[in-house]
């Protein structure tokens, strides 16, 4: 009796399982359904897209280059022009990609050392340590694609409250001796000599400049090294400079930074890059530097290109040669012919290996690097970019002929 | 009879045990990759590291002791301003507000939305909005009254201690009370009950049996917030001025491990670049170190206490 009592509620148990089982199955099988619909559906969309959008709208496309990718790393300088170039290659040759990623100079150098992208950028350029780094076989190019200038950028309110415009003039000494701490208020006679037509006040100099590494900061303490021999000896010039102790001083994550702490404090200066002033006129007010002439240059892009192009006719190296002294600032900084170049003035390199490894690769590379070098050039002038100066095309016109692979240079 | 265990239950405890497992491999994987990194700047400084206090990436002379200062002076001056308020926070919401359940709900919720803010937010706001107005009506007042005293001694600016302390503190705020709150709420109505009984105000409730029940509750909230500060990268970077400085002026700018990390790593190279994984290496051991003795004090204050953790 137990026994058939507990037989039937087993079965009872199992028909409930059963019809549980089904109940399941139905919404299993509804479910799989539903998901094999949108799999297909997605897979059927992502096909046609990739068709369909894949083609540019200039389907004719005369050019030989087969598809390749191309990833470049390096400085976050130049990565706004670097996405306008990308944009713009990308239409006139839709089958190269072009990839780059701003994770600073240093990691560009490593990840081109590690030869895991196809190009570094840098905004100096590398250096002894660096070169020996290069796998042996392999030669590094340098290749110059755009360029930067520094301007000394101010805060100040005059005594009778208005804020003081561009234009405040200054020398390379009297920028070394503030940001070596040496003058600590706007009204020093050092500062007053230059401007004898301006009252300025004895505001307390807070002295800023940037957090991160940057190649501009490679530049203006280039100059400062020039201009100072203290500031030489106990600084230096460097992409992350060790900044001397000032009584008032703070630091900004890059030019936004910089620019934002300038114009929160009275009485702030710092350098900033032109193409940032350039970007955002109007909200913050930058001086004069004096060149070898003698003359107070306040920066354009004019004179900026003028320093370029005597820095660079006074002789660049071979694009496969070490390029660790290279310095646009260092050459013109006795130029006293120069009557009209802005002294701060510094180029940013891309870093290419002369024996490529694969033609596609290669192909592409001498194709876009060319491109960026003599079409490119102007598409940044709205973003505060200098174009390069025609003898610096040429050299870099020369570099790129260099790249071989196999041994047998590659025809753009 | 003998149960076999099914076999899904067995690959059930098998990926369940790696999953575990894997948690700890990741902290052992995280540890080995730093060190390895951070290998050549061990191997060279030494321990010197950690005492030094010149960083000058031109001559190779590195030292991480202004960073572990600004790190530490950060989170203290966080956790001094918003252990306080996030208490005061979750006692009012717990204690008070049981009879106004809605209004209760609603300020927990907003405290809660306030602990999703992404953090660079809480700096984008911090470097535009706080910064300003702390310089003018926070440190030029304390500045005129109280200047004699070292902490206050500097020229007020936007970029400081200071700001970076309080811009922390705020973050930290909504979890500490968010977790303290629910511990609160936790504690059993007997509690409050027994101490009424006996005639005690309701403060005096607060203080003398619930705080005391949920201490270990609340010390965990304490953890997480302190965790929250010392790991803090964007928020800090934006007020804190990015000056390697030793003082005890919190007008001045710092820089904490984080930041530093976040300003140079990418222009970094070589030895440089080893420094500054030993510098993470450092920021991951501090926060450790912190949860270690954090759970040690807590298992000496629970011992003997019946506890709900």
């Amino acid at each position: 009796m137990k026994i058939k009592e507990k037989r039937r509620d087993v079965e009872n148990e199992l028909d409930k399982h059963n019809y549980a089982e089904t109940e399941v199955y139905k919404m299993k099988s509804a479910y799989m359904i539903a998901l094999a619909v949108v799999v297909i559906v997605i897979v059927i969309g992502g096909v046609f897209s990739y068709i369909y959008l894949g083609r540019s709208t200039t389907s004719t496309s005369t050019s030989k280059l087969a598809a390749a990718t191309l990833n470049g790393a390096g400085g976050t300088l130049v990565y706004p022009l670097m996405t306008i170039w990308t944009a713009a290659y990308t239409s006139a040759e839709p089958q190269i990609t072009i990839s780059y990623n701003p994770v600073g100079s240093g990691t560009g150098i490593t990840d081109f050392q590690g030869q895991i992208v196809d190009f570094g950028e840098s905004d100096a350029p590398m250096n002894v340590a660096q070169y020996a780094a290069i796998p042996s076989g392999k030669t590094a190019l340098t290749i110059p694609i755009s360029a930067s200038a520094v301007v000394p950028a101010y805060n100040l309110k005059l005594a009778n409250g208005s804020t003081l415009t561009n234009g405040l003039n200054f020398t390379g000494t009297v920028l070394a001796n503030i940001f070596l701490g040496n003058i600590t208020i706007w009204n020093d006679t050092q500062i007053q000599s230059l401007n004898p037509t301006i009252p300025l006040p004895g505001t307390p100099i807070t002295t800023v400049h940037r957090s991160d590494g940057s190649g501009t900061m490679f530049a203006f303490t280039d100059f400062l090294s020039q201009a100072s021999p203290t500031w030489n000896t106990t600084v230096g010039k460097s992409t992350s400079p060790p900044w001397p102790k000032t009584p008032l001083e703070t630091a900004g994550y890059h030019n936004a930074g910089v620019a934002t702490a300038i114009s929160q404090t009275n009485g702030a200066i710092g350098p900033l890059e032109i193409a940032y002033i350039l970007e955002n006129p109007g909200t913050i007010y930058y001086g004069t530097v004096q060149n070898a002439a003698g003359n107070f240059i306040l920066a354009n892009v004019t004179n900026i290109a003028a320093a370029l192009q005597a820095g660079a006719s006074a002789g660049l190296p071979a694009g496969n040669a070490a390029w660790t002294n290279v310095s646009i600032v260092d050459n013109i900084y006795n130029d006293a012919a120069a009557t009209n170049i802005y002294p701060i003035a510094t180029l940013t390199y891309a870093l290419v290996y002369e024996q490529q490894s694969s033609y596609t690769q290669g192909a592409a590379l001498v194709n876009f690097t060319s491109w960026v070098v003599n079409s490119g050039q102007t598409l940044g002038q709205g973003l505060g970019y200098v174009p390069l100066p025609a003898n610096i095309v040429a050299v870099d016109n020369a570099t790129i002929k260099l790249i071989t692979y196999n041994g047998t240079p590659i025809e753009n | 009879m003998q149960f076999k265990p099914l076999r899904g239950d067995t690959i059930l405890t098998i990926v369940l045990a790696a999953a575990a497992l894997s948690i700890i491999g990741l902290l052992v994987g995280l540890a080995v990759e730093l060190y390895l990194g951070a290998a050549s700047a061990i191997y060279k400084f030494g321990t010197a590291f950690l005492i030094g206090s010149e960083w000058n990436t031109n001559k190779d002379i590195l030292g991480a002791l202004p960073f572990i200062y600004g790190t530490l002076l950060t989170s203290a001056i966080a956790i001094l301003i918003g252990l306080p308020i996030s208490l005061g926070v979750a006692i009012f919401i717990s204690e008070k507000l049981n009879n106004h359940q809605t209004i209760g709900y609603l300020l927990g919720t907003m405290v809660d939305l306030l602990a999703a803010v992404p953090s660079v937010i809480y700096g984008l706001w911090g470097i535009f909005v706080l910064a300003p107005l702390l310089r003018d009506y926070v440190e030029t007042p304390l500045h005129n009254s109280l200047g004699f005293i070292p902490l206050f001694s500097g020229t007020p600016s936007t970029s400081s201690f200071l700001t970076a302390g309080i811009i922390l503190a705020i973050m930290i705020i909504p979890t500490m009370s968010a977790v303290s709150r629910d511990v609160l709420k936790a504690v059993p109505n007997s509690q409050r009950e027994a101490m009424y009984s006996l005639g005690a105000t309701e403060w005096e409730v607060t203080q003398k049996s619930v705080l005391p029940y949920a201490r270990s509750g609340i010390f965990g909230a304490f953890v997480l917030g302190l965790g929250r500060a010392v790991g803090e990268t964007m928020a800090v970077t934006m007020v804190i001025g990015n000056i390697p400085s030793i003082t005890a002026n919190l007008f001045s700018s710092g820089q904490t491990l984080s930041s530093l990390i976040a300003n140079e790593f990418g222009e970094s190279y070589g030895l440089y670049r080893s420094a500054i994984i030993e510098i993470g290496l450092i920021l991951f051991l501090v926060a450790l170190l912190i949860n270690v003795f954090a759970r040690l004090l807590l298992w000496r204050m629970t011992r003997g206490t019946r506890v709900k953790v």
